[in-house]
């Protein structure tokens, strides 16, 4: 009898899961109509906030910023969705700056209307800058405090702003590199008595998108194509309809479930994979679109991850051991180890994406080969250009991915060289500053053995955690005892900010570029050391290996006196001028870009960014992924 | 009755100072983080994810934002803040979320965590502490030793291989049931039958999981329990008396055999409040884990401590009411100071 029971409860569990068993995206929505995007920042604490100047809004990877919110200019990290990385977007034209750039005119583009019928003006601008000047508070309200003496309209397309001091990048501010100062609707803030408290939910923008719902837990932003599209910025610009009636952004935190969602067809772009589940995906799912049609296949970012050594702590302040540090890494393996071989390797302090391999590798390129360190009485030439193709026989060797043949096209892969494996010559340097070796490991000038912990990110991207162990694994191999900690992301960037750590070096990033502008102010502005903090004192922006060099803060004042637009060669010349300063000090180690495994499904839809038509980046949660929804059309599928 | 009367009072004091120094605990460890500072994270955060903030303005914004988060004066000033404005009822803004009320926060997600949990560990216990019972004191049913099998093969099966598997074969190999979230994606919530189907619907792979893996525990737990009951001289004494078995069975051995599983009951709903990060991050589940570990990343004081406070609270009650209410159920355990 009690068999009988345990048979007819089981029949029942079952009936009841087929009852629920039904499988839709979106109820009375085709799936056909739905992008589906991940947004990487997962659940959003917050989500019914859309105030990106008030701050307090957990994601802006919602399809906020992609879809909704638009600012003055765009520059692509790739080469532009016209070919032309530099993008007028509210605005116009470029910004047009006095002679001694104290004042910036912007015109703006007429037509376009925010998403509840309003029009754009000039206002906007005025209101926006205005209201952030009054809340240093706001995102952006300090920047706009310590910079804007007056902003003001001339007429109704008209804004010009008034600077504290000449300020050449000013116009920056307002430039989308991932994300930058969006234009608020004066219309909405006006009518708010605290314009920080205010939620803006639901948010207008210029976009062409509107919000439709959104999950009150966090897990989903689902936005809708205006009816008004062709007056939307997108609309004005280029009028072209966006593809997709809707757009669905997802967090979602498990690999292991973007990969399966993406083999049922329901997640249509996934931000970033471990590189065995992107290709795993690759070779699995017929209509997978990544940015390299096959090996490497990611998508490099123009961010650099680099060993970061504070350089005051001893004994990172010697040139010598940091360029031994260098030598000890036999690249190859670091990048077989951390990404199966699919890295964008740099040896020099600037990200090899974008237009930079033109702008700055082939030039310095010739240089690096020429260039020497001293080993004692000798001249040593650390670069070694047959890096590329010793990765991909590598990898060949190793996964037996199919890769190229001819060593150019290798390099637009896996990129320029890189710094030869070379543990007798990093041996001569440290003997030279008075490191002794004893029974195959390392002490130091002081006697006491020398230990490097790397700090690196923990799980949120595997390809970091995997490249310090494998450095970790070249310098125990040259004799030091270095192991790496591994933890959250948060808490590796407020370490390395404060940089007491002893015995550590930072496997993280400090150098970020446009990709599309050749333009190093962006990142390069806090090296110089009127903003130098010591060990203790949080670095103020972007240096937290403490460097110190007249020779960069030279570049930097001569970067400033420059012109955005017109000067694009003597910008490259300093550019490089950095570089060559770089190479010979080695204050911080490159090792490669940023590659994202961005993973597109082909089912649904067609016309994402690849490295054949790189019109932009295909990084979903970068503002820059606006220019996406135009080209991406749908393939007709059902 | 006096004595229960007094060892009541000492015991919620007990409770009552446990909170104390729990709330205490939460507040000060954060703030001794060098670095966790607020202010100095939202920067970081702003930063990290490739938003341009040039160097000159970074250290105006920080004081502005210390100011905004009401982060000034000694850490002592802040504690005397915090009390003041707790017992009020009012646990303060979010940091990371800022102005949002923390309360705010934790009301969006407990829901989700009190429902899936307490039912989960409710039904669990039942089940694991029935079967647990049955098992130990029918040692040769067969049905008994392929559950025992069962327990013991699915205990020691990670959590997260758990519910992957779960996941994998129900929501993409059979498609029986959606792949996460807490209901279908573009509905609101409502008292609908749609909405309310929706959830039971969603909420039944992230339960089964939980109930999988908290069943077996129980199961072995009580088995060995009531396995050593019958050894007690009372339970031989009770069969020499050719007392019914199911008498001897509900009576003699499972009565004697709870208090321990009782305690874990308690303590286990207490915990509760902790949320469950993995079952959230596998089905997409909304909860106080997630927010509760993206507040520790994030150094929202704030938003850690009011999570913090449901828990320390939850346990510290439940233990006083475990304390309190055993030798109700057991005769053998005795408030202190009362005769035997």
């Amino acid at each position: 009898m009690s068999r009988v029971r345990v048979f007819l409860t089981a029949v029942l569990v079952l009936a009841a899961l087929l009852v629920f068993a039904q499988q839709e995206v979106l109820p009375g929505i085709a799936r056909n109509e739905v992008l589906i995007i991940e947004d990487p920042s997962g659940r959003s604490t917050n989500p019914g906030r859309f105030n990106l100047w008030g701050g307090g809004v957990s994601s802006w990877s919602t399809g906020l910023q992609q879809l909704c919110l638009g600012t003055l200019w765009y520059i692509d990290p790739d080469e532009g969705i016209e070919g032309e990385p530099w993008i007028n977007l509210l605005a116009a034209e470029p910004p047009i700056y006095n002679d001694d750039y104290t004042k910036m005119t912007v015109r703006l583009r007429k037509g376009i209307y925010w998403s509840d019928g309003v029009p754009f003006t000039a206002d906007d601008v005025v209101f926006t800058v205005e209201t952030l000047k009054a809340h240093p508070e706001m995102t952006w309200g300090a920047y706009m405090q310590v910079n804007v003496e007056k902003v003001y309209k001339t007429d109704d397309y008209t804004v010009v702003f008034e600077l504290k001091k000449p300020n050449g990048r000013f116009h920056t501010i307002f430039t989308v590199r991932w994300a930058a100062c969006y234009i608020m609707p004066k219309h909405i803030f006006e009518k708010v008595d605290d314009v920080v408290a205010f939620d803006f939910n639901p948010p207008v923008g210029t976009g062409p998108y509107v919000l439709k719902s959104y999950d009150p837990n966090g897990y989903w932003f689902l936005w809708e194509l205006r009816s008004d599209w062709e007056r939307s910025d997108l609309g004005v610009v280029y009028g072209v309809k966006p593809g997709a009636k809707y757009v669905l952004y997802k967090g979602i935190a498990s690999p292991e479930k973007k990969v399966m969602d993406q083999m049922a067809h329901e997640l249509d772009i996934i931000h970033d994979l471990p590189p065995e589940s992107a290709i795993a995906l690759y070779k699995s799912n017929p209509y997978c679109v990544t940015w390299f049609d096959g090996w490497p296949w990611a998508h490099p970012d123009p961010t650099l991850p680099s060993i970061i050594m504070n350089h005051e702590q001893y004994p990172y302040n010697m040139k010598e051991v940091r360029w031994a540090l260098t030598l000890a890494i036999d690249i190859v393996q670091v990048a077989l180890q951390a990404y199966n071989g699919c890295a964008t390797i740099s040896p020099i302090h600037i990200p090899p994406t974008g237009l930079y391999p033109k702008w700055y590798f082939d030039k310095i390129e010739p240089w690096l080969k020429e260039f020497t360190i001293k080993v004692g009485n000798k001249e040593f030439k650390p670069y070694d250009p047959e890096i590329p193709v010793k990765i991909a026989n590598a990898v060949k060797y190793a996964f037996g991915y199919d890769v190229p043949q001819d060593p150019n096209e290798i390099k637009k892969m896996v990129g320029y060289g890189w710094w030869k494996y070379a543990p007798d010559v990093a041996e001569e340097l440290l003997k030279s500053v008075g490191f002794t070796k004893k029974g195959g490991k390392w002490y130091r000038p002081d006697g006491k053995p020398w230990k490097i912990h790397i700090l690196c990110e923990a799980a949120t991207r595997s390809v970091m955690t995997r490249a310090a162990v494998a450095i970790a694994e070249q310098w125990r191999k040259f004799g030091i005892d270095a192991d790496i900690e591994a933890v959250e992301p948060s808490m590796l960037w407020q370490r390395m900010n404060y940089g007491q750590d002893p015995d550590t070096v930072y496997w993280a990033w400090c150098i970020e570029t446009w990709g599309g502008h050749p333009d190093l102010f962006w990142f390069l502005e806090s090296w110089h050391s009127e903003y130098y903090r010591p060990t203790g004192q949080t670095v103020v922006a972007k240096n937290p290996m403490r460097y110190k060099s007249e020779k960069i803060d030279k570049v930097i004042e001569d970067l400033r006196k420059t012109d955005f637009f017109k000067e694009i060669d003597k910008i490259i010349e300093l550019g490089l001028e950095y570089v060559k300063v770089c190479v010979e000090d080695m204050p911080i180690i490159p090792v490669f870009s940023y590659n994202v495994f961005t993973v597109c499904d082909g089912y649904y839809w067609t016309g994402y960014p690849t490295a054949k038509n790189p019109y932009t980046n295909p990084v979903p949660n970068w503002g820059n992924t606006r220019f996406m929804f135009i080209k991406i059309q749908p393939t007709g599928r059902k | 009755m006096r004595a229960f009367f007094k060892y009541a009072v000492t015991r919620f004091l007990i409770c009552l100072l446990v909170i104390f120094i729990g709330v205490t605990i939460t507040f000060v460890i954060p703030r001794l983080i060098p670095g966790a500072n607020p202010a100095e994270v939202v920067i970081r955060r702003l930063q990290m994810a490739g938003t341009y903030l040039p160097p000159e303005s970074v250290e105006k914004m920080k004081e502005a934002l210390l100011k905004l988060y009401g982060l000034e004066g000694s850490l002592f000033q802040q504690y005397l803040r915090f009390w003041k404005e707790f017992l009020r009822g009012n646990l303060g803004p979010s940091f990371a979320s800022f102005p949002t009320p923390v309360i705010k926060l934790i009301a969006t997600s407990l829901p989700w965590t009190v429902g899936l949990l307490a039912l989960t560990t409710v039904v669990s216990w039942l089940s694991g502490t029935i079967l647990g019972g049955i098992a130990g004191f029918r040692k040769r049913g067969l049905f008994m030793k392929i559950l025992e099998i069962f327990a013991n093969a699915v205990r020691p099966i990670p959590y997260y291989i758990l519910a992957l598997l779960l996941l994998i074969l129900f929501a993409y190999v059979l498609r029986l049931l959606p792949t996460g979230g807490a209901y279908q994606i573009g509905l609101s919530p409502s008292l609908s039958w749609k909405y309310i189907s929706s959830v039971i619907k969603h909420g039944l792979l992230p339960a089964l999981s939980l109930i999988i893996l908290g069943i077996g525990g129980w199961f072995l737990n009580m088995r060995n329990l009531v396995s050593a009951v019958l050894q007690e001289d009372f339970v031989d004494f009770a069969f020499l008396m050719k007392l019914d078995e199911s008498v001897i069975f509900r009576f003699y051995t499972m009565k004697a055999a709870l208090p321990p599983q009782l305690t874990g009951l308690a303590l286990q709903l207490g915990m509760i409040f902790n949320g469950t990060i993995i079952t959230e991050i596998v089905f997409n589940y909304p909860g106080l884990g997630t927010l509760i570990y993206t507040a520790i990343m994030q150094s929202d004081y704030n938003l850690v401590m009011g999570v913090t406070l449901f828990s320390i609270v939850a346990v510290a009650f439940a233990t006083f009411l475990i304390d309190i209410s055993l030798p109700l159920i057991d005769p053998r355990v005795q408030y202190s100071g009362s005769s035997v």
